[in-house]
């Protein structure tokens, strides 16, 4: 008699389960979603490219570990593919093609690189896909692409504002020598650059431009000491290649000063320089790496990658956070259009270093443009400190 | 005049680097007729071994560059014995092998270094200025310990009995083991000293340098035209083509610009391919 009533117990208890769980299912649905990272994760420059991956993954990590990506109903555990193309445009087709064709993705993060970005554009927006990426070519925004959005700031966003800042600060330097990576990337920052450092009233007394897998520019740096810079201006170059060229140049006699206002990277540019060398050096600095966000930041990314972690990563976990909340908003994963759509209605939106804004409009005729605040930065005791900060507005 | 006296001591310093390098790799090829394409991974191996010894060890630094040729001698020499030696002679199939190598010695440095570049602190600095020219000490280090390794080697292949055996094996490997040289053991030796010579000139040029798993790349490039301009398997053309190498991209870096450079050092290896195929001072077989 007890056996039988405990065995009617557990037989409404278990169908209760049954019932609540099924009852429930909606809810708890979770799935899988896929997206992509291209950059640079080898090589000179892969500092910045580990930035795109690191960032992304860090971003989602942080949404994963929380339960997931809610989108209506339904719960994403997200997860990341990344590839890397070595700043090669014929490596960054192969890897948007193997994302879009073989792993179905339809958002993208990267490329980072202009060469690389400018070879996928056309490919993202034949097919669709979403990409946050970031070049320093202007091209990327050029005849309005419908998918493709720049997420770090160029040197049109921030040139003009550090090369016053300089012009203000050190009014007795008078002649610069610019020292750029030859390809698209190194071209069209060295132009923006050159153009800004004239306006201003600068002489520019050398343009030079060398192999990315340079690491050795004494006769670039004999052929600068002609022209008796009293700025060399670091540009785009890879932070360790700018370590690299300060303490040659500095070897070679060079007494000026240093100016950097391209990709950040003050611990791999003090490395490569050693402390003494890269001491007051100005530097384009892409976040405040005092801030306890961006400590939070470094330790995240220690468990991807090996420190140091580069400030690119930064604007890669806002950028991710912001896709991610698009999703959320627009209550679809797999309609781009809407997700877009949203995206671009999002900002301001607050990001780990201060509030994002889409623009741009002036400078390539449509907002899709992600503005940030700037940073300005000088290398103090072989660290970044910042001596000045420009918001986005 | 002065200027070009910077020019030609810049070019200088670069051109001992690239002989170090081609010098092991066309006595390599010189004695086994393997072009060791993962000879710019030795060089490789040798920057990270004297950044394990010196800089993390805390090694003294010549201790260490010394213990890093020895070491990249020692794993050149295991894979000589392990995967090239049935390939000596069958060019072709030779020259995929240390492809091959070339890779997997790649990949597993960039999976246990990570692939970012990496820094090392120079046991020398501060720079030497003789008659207004300026030689950056480290610079000059590596110029005179390049100098003091090209009088050793010569020294060996003239007089050791080793050195001597080796250039017989070129010569004529048959004719050798007629006369009781075991090729075997000078294939082992020889894999050996050329993958030592490019291990010394990666220790040696990586705290001027970063370190990373791509290093090699480079050197190896320039190995392969300096040994194209001097000959093939021709350790004198090593010499002459590593010299010619370095002044002529350090002028033309200078006055036009390092694109060019890279232009004309291959459009010197074009010229010498057409009008003297074996090089300026190697001999056709």
């Amino acid at each position: 008699m007890k056996r039988n009533r405990f065995k009617r117990l557990a037989t409404t208890i278990g169908g209760a389960v049954v019932a609540l769980g099924t009852a429930f299912s909606p809810a708890l649905a979770q799935e899988t979603l896929v997206i992509g990272t291209i950059s640079a994760l080898n090589g000179p420059g892969s500092e910045w490219g580990r930035g795109v991956d690191a960032g992304t993954r860090i971003a989602v990590s942080e949404i994963n570990a929380n339960g997931g990506l809610v989108v209506g109903d339904t719960t994403y555990m997200i997860e990341v593919k990344s590839y890397d193309d070595g700043y090669k445009p014929a490596e960054g087709v192969a890897a948007a093609t193997r994302l879009i064709e073989q792993d179905g993705v339809k958002f993208i993060l990267g490329p980072l690189g202009s060469a690389s970005a400018l070879a996928v554009k056309p490919i993202f927006e034949e097919e669709g896909v979403l990409a946050l990426m970031n070049s320093y070519s202007p091209q990327t925004l050029a005849n309005n692409p419908k998918y493709v959005y720049r997420v770090l700031p160029t040197s049109v966003e921030y040139v003009d504002e550090i090369v016053g800042w300089v012009k203000e600060n050190k009014s007795d330097l008078s002649k610069v020598a610019v020292i750029s990576p030859n390809d698209q990337t190194g071209w069209d920052s060295q132009k923006t650059l050159v153009e800004a450092y004239g306006e201003v009233g600068f002489e520019i007394v050398g343009k030079e431009l060398f192999e990315r897998s340079s690491v050795d520019f004494q006769s670039i740096i004999t052929r600068l000491m002609a022209t008796s810079p009293d700025i060399i201006e670091l540009d785009t170059t890879p932070s360790s290649t700018a370590g690299l060229i300060i303490r040659q140049a500095r070897e070679l006699g060079f007494e000026g000063l240093f100016v950097k206002i391209g990709g950040p990277g003050v611990p791999a540019i003090v490395e490569a320089a050693g402390k003494e060398f890269a001491e007051g050096t100005i530097v384009y600095a892409a976040a405040d790496t005092s801030s306890e966000k961006y400590k939070w930041m470094e330790e995240e990314y220690a468990k991807i990658y090996s420190p140091p972690m580069n400030a690119f990563n930064v604007f890669f976990y806002d950028a991710a956070h912001l896709l991610f909340a698009s999703m959320q908003k627009a209550g679809t994963v797999t309609d781009v259009d809407a997700v877009r759509d949203t995206l671009v209605e999002m900002t301001p939106f607050d990001g780990a270093q201060g509030t994002l804004v889409w623009g741009g409009m002036e400078d390539y005729g449509n907002n899709n443009q992600l503005i940030v605040p700037t940073f300005i930065g000088r290398i103090s005791d072989g660290k970044e400190e910042i001596i000045d900060r420009i918001d986005a507005n | 005049m002065q200027l070009l006296i910077q020019i030609l001591m810049n070019g200088l310093m670069m051109g001992l680097v690239y002989i170090m390098m081609a010098l092991g790799f066309t006595l390599i090829f010189g004695i086994m007729r393997i072009v060791n394409f993962a000879h710019g991974e030795f060089y490789m191996l040798g920057a990270m071994a004297v950044m394990i010894l010196f800089s993390t060890l805390g090694i003294n630094y010549f201790v260490a560059v010394l213990l890093a040729a020895l070491l990249v001698a020692v794993i050149g020499m295991v894979i000589e014995r392990l995967l090239l030696r049935q390939f000596v002679g069958r060019e072709l199939n030779g020259m995929i092998m240390t492809l091959a190598i070339a890779i997997t010695l790649k990949a597993g440095a960039t999976i246990i270094f990570g692939p970012q570049e990496m820094s090392i602190p120079r046991p020398v600095s501060g720079v030497t200025e003789i008659a207004g020219i300026l030689i950056p000490n480290d610079r000059m280090l590596v110029g005179a310990i390049a100098i003091a390794i090209l009088v050793l080697f010569y020294f060996f292949l003239r007089y050791a009995r080793a050195g001597l055996a080796m250039r017989a094996v070129a010569q004529d490997w048959e004719a050798a083991a007629l006369q009781g040289i075991r090729p075997q053991r000078i294939y082992l030796l020889s894999f050996g000293i050329g993958c030592a010579l490019a291990g010394l000139a990666g220790a040696l040029m990586a705290p001027i340098y970063t370190v990373s798993p791509f290093i090699g790349d480079v050197p190896m490039l320039k190995a392969f035209i300096v040994v194209i301009l001097g000959g093939l398997g021709s350790l004198p053309g090593a010499v002459v083509g590593g010299l010619l190498l370095g002044v002529v991209e350090a002028g033309v870096a200078t006055f036009i610009n390092t694109t060019v450079a890279t232009m004309i050092s291959f459009a010197l290896v074009v010229v010498i391919l057409l009008f003297r195929p074996a090089g300026l001072m190697g001999q056709s077989r």
